[in-house]
């Protein structure tokens, strides 16, 4: 006599997926905030004719209190140039993109110095702006 | 003739299965919310610093003086709505790239956006932004 075999069904367990979803976020979130510069204060000025920034590995950003730093961690304008050469290295151009937030009531005693580090170091400048609706 | 309700001694709890999915689907809003920062701007290209002046070839380049409210072309102060017009008519006869140099200098006190404005305008009237920085230099007096 044959005995047949019970078939049971072998389901993945899924109860845990949201948790584990979870954690993976908060992982990845504390990750990204290491180089981020969204926690900063800084309100941008407007333009016309703007273009998408692209893609950049380098933020300089001088905030509403004119304090100056580089992918979301404070930095001192003596160091900037040596910092962004560092990081940019043997980039190819296009690849070379620096992205430059600044609050738009900085003044040009603090903001010009950056601009001349970031050129220095050969950076491709983009000044970070909101769209000029009034024109 | 009073029926009793039942009561049940069993501790009633909310289910507890879906509180990591609800979690989840917060955090994504709250991300979606916090990441909407600009990421459209403006190219400038800026040639990298000399130290040496070259006094000649700066004479014939148009020159422009940011101040706090005001920019000043050549020295002549220039109203915002003729900024442009003006720019563009000095630049016009000058097809060569190092003649449509413009060398930009501003007072320490000349904020960003109004900065930001100036040499936009210029940029668009074909001209290629210079800066000109004063270096602050120690000097120790004996």
């Amino acid at each position: 006599m044959k005995i047949k075999r019970r078939a049971t069904r072998a389901d993945v367990p899924s109860m845990a997926m949201g948790d584990i979803a979870f954690n993976l976020l908060i992982f990845f979130v504390i990750l990204a905030r290491a180089q981020d510069d969204s926690h900063l204060q800084w309100t941008p000025a407007e333009a016309s004719n703007l273009e998408s920034a692209g893609h950049s590995i380098i933020s300089v950003l001088i905030d509403s209190d004119e304090k100056l730093y580089l992918n979301g961690q404070p930095i001192g304008e003596s160091n900037l140039e040596m910092k962004i050469e560092e990081l940019l290295g043997n980039s190819p151009p296009g690849d070379r993109t620096v992205l430059l937030k600044v609050h738009r009531d900085a003044t040009a005693l603090r903001f010009e110095p950056v601009i001349e580090s970031i050129s220095n170091a050969g950076g491709e400048l983009v000044h970070i702006v909101e769209e000029d609706r009034d024109g | 003739m009073k029926i009793r309700r039942r009561s049940s001694n069993l501790l009633v709890e909310p289910p507890s299965s879906a509180t990591g999915d609800i979690a989840f689907n917060l955090i994504v809003f709250f991300l979606v919310c916090a990441s909407v920062q600009p990421d459209s701007g403006r190219r400038q290209v800026l040639p990298r610093s000399e130290e040496t002046e070259q006094k000649q070839e700066k004479d014939k380049n148009v020159e422009v003086v940011v101040k706090r409210q005001v920019a000043l072309v050549n020295g002549d102060v220039v109203p915002a709505a003729q900024f442009p017009a003006r720019l563009a008519a000095l630049l016009a006869g000058k097809p060569r790239p190092e003649d449509k140099v413009v060398v930009v200098k501003s007072d320490d006190d000349v904020p960003y956006h109004f900065w930001m404005t100036v040499t936009s305008q210029i940029e668009d009237a074909g001209g290629i932004i210079t800066l000109q920085i004063e270096e602050e230099r120690e000097v120790q007096v004996p």
